[in-house]
This record gives C-alpha cells, sequence and structure tokens, in this order.
C-alpha cells in the first residue's frame, strides 16, 4: 500500500475500509513501520506495539470480509499516550524512568473502548514525566526524551501529551489517546497544529489511566480534523462502573453539516493580552472567519482568581496522587532535574486552602455556565505562544509562570473544548482556535470547529519533511 | 507586622515544615527551588483567601454514601 493514505482523515480512511479499498492490515503495516523508522526522530514512541496490531488488523479484516463492520474506526490504527494501561506484557512507563519497565495485567478501559470500536493499537505514545505533575519546566522532561515537533525540529511539541501530539503531526498514526489535567490535549495539539478535544469531565472513563488530579484528569483524541475528534469520542465516552466520576448520559456524535448554521460566540474581555504578535493577529483573522459563521461578542466572567483555584486543586491532588513516589525518593529518578525536588513543596499546601479551592470551583463553574448558557462557545487562542523551544523553559499557567484564564476554568469547571490550527507564527510553528462550551455540549464545540474547518484550509497542511 | 511580613513568616514556616520532612534529601539549590515553588503556593493561597464565601458555599466535590449491594 502506497504512502498516501498518511495524512488522511479517519473519515476518509474509514471510508475506504468499508468499501474494501483499504485492507487494515495494509495500513497497520504502513503506520507501524512509520512508527518503528520515523517515531525516533520525533520522540514520539515508547513501545510499538507490532503484535498486538497485527492481530486486531487481521481480526478487523476478516470481520470487514465477512460482513461485520462494526464503524468508523474499524481497522484504524492509532496510538495511545503511554499512561493508559494495556495488557499482554505491554509496558505502561506514565513517561518516567522509574516505571519504564513496569506492565500491568489488564487494558484501560478506554483502550478496551477503541479496541471493541475495532481500532488498532499501534503505539503507546511518549509523554512528559508523570503528565507533568513534578513541576517541570522544560522540554527535556521524559525518560524517551523531549517530545519534538514535526513542523519544526528545534522545537518541542508541547506536553504532556507530547507523543501524541507529534505522532499525529507527522503521520505515524491518524488519530491518538491524549490526557489532559490542565493543558495536556490542547497544548500538543495547538503546537502540532492538531485538532484536539478536551472532553467534558466525566465523559470518558479514566479507570487504567494514571492519576495526576482525580478531579481534573480527563482523556480525549488528537487528530486531524475536528470531525476525527468527534468520531473517535463517541467510541470512548460512556459510563463505566469502574470510574465513579463517568456519568450515565450517553454520547453519540453529531456529524450533521453545520453549513448554514448561525452560531453565537463569545470573547473573554483581554484574552490576547500576554499572547505573542502572531498568535493575536491570526486570532483576529480567525474571528472574521467566525464573523462569518454567526455573531462574536464580548462577555465578561467575574474576577476570581482562576488560576490559583485550579492550580491548587492540581498540586494538592497530586502530591496525594503520587504521595508513594514522592515519600519514598523516587522522584530523584525522574529526567528534568526540577522535576526530583520540586513536588516536596506541595507538603505546604493546607487542607483549609484546598478546601476553599473546592468551594471557589462551585462559583467558577456557576459563573463560567452563566455566561457561556446563550453562548454556543467561547472561543480564544489555543495557547498564547508558539512551541517552546527544546532548550528552553517552557511557560506554564500550572506552575504561574503565564496566565490562562480559559484552561484555568475549563478544567477547572470540567467543560469541554476543541483546539484546532489557525495559522503559524515564529519559526513556521502553528498556532490555534480554542472553542470552549456548556458542560456536555461536545457536538455543539465540534460543529463550530467544523465549520471553521470547512472555510479554512490549516488542518490540510501538513509539516514537509515527513 | 504587616501583610508582607506574615506572607513571609508563612512561606518560612512552611520551608521549616518541607526541610524537616525532606532535608537530607535537598541541597542548597533545590532547597532554593522548593522555597520559590512555596512562594507560589503561598501567593496562591493568599488569592484564595482573599475571596469570602457564604457558610452554604460547599466544596464542589461530590461524595456519596456507601453501600455495597444489596
Amino acid at each position: 500500500m502506497a504512502e498516501d493514505v498518511v495524512f488522511l482523515p479517519v473519515r476518509q480512511l474509514a471510508e475506504g475500509i468499508r468499501a474494501r479499498r483499504l485492507s487494515p492490515v495494509a495500513l497497520a503495516e504502513v503506520f507501524l513501520d512509520r512508527l518503528e523508522h520515523l517515531g525516533p526522530r520525533y520522540n514520539a514512541v515508547v513501545t510499538v506495539t507490532r503484535g498486538r496490531a497485527l492481530e486486531q488488523a487481521q481480526r478487523a479484516e476478516g470481520e470487514i470480509a465477512a460482513g461485520r463492520y462494526r464503524g468508523p474506526l474499524h481497522g484504524i490504527p492509532y496510538g495511545a499516550k503511554d499512561l493508559l494501561a494495556t495488557s499482554g506484557g505491554i509496558p505502561t512507563t506514565w513517561g518516567a524512568a522509574p516505571f519504564k519497565d513496569r506492565c500491568f495485567d489488564f487494558d484501560a478501559t478506554a483502550i478496551l473502548k477503541l479496541e471493541a470500536a475495532g481500532a488498532v493499537l499501534c503505539a503507546k505514545l511518549a509523554m512528559v514525566e508523570l503528565a507533568g505533575g513534578m513541576g517541570y519546566r522544560q522540554p527535556n522532561a521524559a525518560f524517551t526524551g523531549p517530545g519534538v515537533n514535526p513542523w519544526n525540529r528545534e522545537a518541542w511539541s508541547g506536553g504532556s501529551s507530547s507523543g501524541s501530539g507529534s505522532a499525529v503531526a507527522a503521520g505515524l498514526v491518524p488519530f491518538a489517546i491524549g490526557s489532559e489535567t490542565w493543558g495536556s490535549i490542547l497544548s500538543p495539539a495547538g503546537n502540532c497544529g492538531l485538532a484536539g478535544l478536551r472532553p467534558t469531565y466525566g465523559r470518558v472513563s479514566r479507570h487504567g489511566a494514571m492519576a495526576l488530579c482525580w478531579t481534573l484528569d480527563k482523556l480525549g483524541p488528537l487528530a486531524l480534523t475536528a470531525d476525527d475528534c468527534g468520531l473517535v469520542l463517541e467510541a470512548i465516552a460512556g459510563r463505566d462502573a469502574a470510574d465513579p466520576t463517568t456519568v450515565d448520559r450517553a454520547y453519540r456524535y453529531d456529524a450533521g453539516d453545520p453549513a448554514g448554521r448561525r452560531f453565537r460566540f463569545g470573547l473573554l474581555r483581554g484574552i490576547t493580552d500576554g499572547c505573542e504578535d502572531a498568535v493575536r493577529e491570526n486570532f483576529a483573522r480567525s474571528l472574521e472567519v467566525l464573523r462569518g459563521l454567526g455573531t462574536v461578542e464580548e462577555v465578561a466572567l467575574p474576577d476570581l482568581p482562576y488560576d490559583d483555584i485550579t492550580r491548587t486543586i492540581l498540586f494538592a491532588e497530586a502530591a496525594s496522587a503520587f504521595e508513594d513516589v514522592i515519600e519514598s525518593g523516587a522522584i530523584a529518578g525522574l529526567t528534568a532535574p526540577e522535576d526530583r525536588y520540586t513536588a516536596y513543596a506541595r507538603d505546604a499546601i493546607l487542607a483549609k486552602d484546598y478546601l476553599k479551592a473546592l468551594r471557589l470551583r462551585g462559583v467558577m463553574a456557576r459563573e463560567a455556565d452563566r455566561v457561556l448558557a446563550p453562548l454556543d462557545a467561547l472561543v480564544a487562542p489555543g495557547r498564547a505562544t508558539v512551541a517552546a523551544m527544546l532548550g528552553g523553559e517552557v511557560r506554564s499557567a500550572i506552575r504561574g509562570t503565564a496566565r490562562d484564564v480559559m484552561g484555568a476554568v475549563g478544567n477547572g469547571a470540567g467543560l469541554p473544548a476543541v483546539a484546532v490550527p489557525n495559522g503559524f507564527g515564529a519559526r513556521g510553528l502553528p498556532t490555534s482556535l480554542q472553542f470552549m462550551g456548556r458542560a456536555w455540549e461536545e457536538n455543539t464545540i465540534l460543529a463550530a470547529a467544523r465549520a471553521y474547518q470547512s472555510a479554512t484550509d490549516w488542518h490540510r497542511r501538513h509539516p514537509a519533511d515527513v | 507586622m504587616s501583610e508582607a511580613d506574615v506572607v513571609r513568616a508563612e512561606v518560612e514556616t512552611l520551608l521549616a515544615l518541607v526541610h524537616a520532612r525532606y532535608g537530607s534529601r535537598l541541597d542548597a539549590d533545590q532547597l532554593a527551588g522548593v522555597r520559590t515553588a512555596i512562594e507560589g503556593i503561598v501567593q496562591a493561597a493568599c488569592a484564595l483567601r482573599a475571596v469570602r464565601l457564604s457558610n452554604a458555599d460547599e466544596p464542589a466535590q461530590p461524595f456519596a454514601a456507601y453501600r455495597a449491594e444489596p
């Protein structure tokens, strides 16, 4: 099979598979070869799961030949961030040297759901060690090395789902699963010029996923288009008795053509303050496109310490989730020097302050919903900057070196958001546009993102040297 | 004591706690990094404490009583 299948969206690959023009086995071979040969260039891969992939692909091919087509992910290769447990001797490393040989004897629910949908697991993808929860300040914070950006190999792919971002952008897999506690899907999606969907908290089971922060962690897809994100979300969403935070609320992706729909977009006052020039300029151009799709109005949230609320919750819960790793001193084995000691400071978070953050989170969630209720989405730059350089320092709202109201509110209140590419900035690196919606409104924000992508072609551009 | 003095005292107290627990593992540079991180934590806490809430503002954290079936 020719490599012309690379950079085809999942929807197009699925049409080829369903019509039996594409063989799932041949498709898996193409992407397995790319993962093996190009993966190291981007530090994108922890483990290529060739045996499991070919077994799943052969099963898919047989089922489809027998007329048992499962749906749009049947026979589609994918990669999973290496914090999702996988059985069968496939390591699950959490990106951290102390766990590089650790294996589980079960599969995470998201892995099982994708298997049920017929998807083909081709790789466990690299990530920032412990999903960045120990306070890293640099791209080189994983035992696999820094995630390399396919658009510019001197730049970072983003974190913490770094391999998920670079693998999809380099055409090593058609889609990937990432996780977001605060920024870890939207950041690599933005840095790598991809669509990335952070679902509503409780939409997707985290059973079998590394816990960084129980009340903030979400799993979601990174793909070439917003449409593909919807296809993947439908496969992984749903209540799971093994994750009590999941809700009994069915999700069916509405892929209906948004053409002709008039959207109502909101824009937080001052949202581009502190953004790089190119980010601000590309966002202004995006607003012009959005005004062609509906209305854009300025809105305001009350003055609350949003970053401090979400950051305090994250730090306190991460300190507890990794109590054994921190107190045993195992963090000394992490890659980034600052990850070896910063977490000790989290013992200084007082219980009353953590509870205050949780109480303020309720206020924040109600205020965000009040602002979002009359809107289809809040729009904003996906990130304030293009990707950091590999030798540089990473600006992070989590550590307090950058402000990120959309991220603080969106993650703190558990709201869905999708990022899509909207241009390029310094050093040929992509910038992005995010749509954030009310809880459970993934279909609305995906429709808005699809409408934007129908009017632009940024998502059809791919790195040259891949 | 000024507000800044109170904050500084809180940072020193919390740093002493962390030092008592983990000081044997930390060199001077790392301890300085921990101090910076604690300063950030205390700054965030001050911002949270400055917001007034009512007695009815509960933590947004559901807890459900547990009972195994049946």
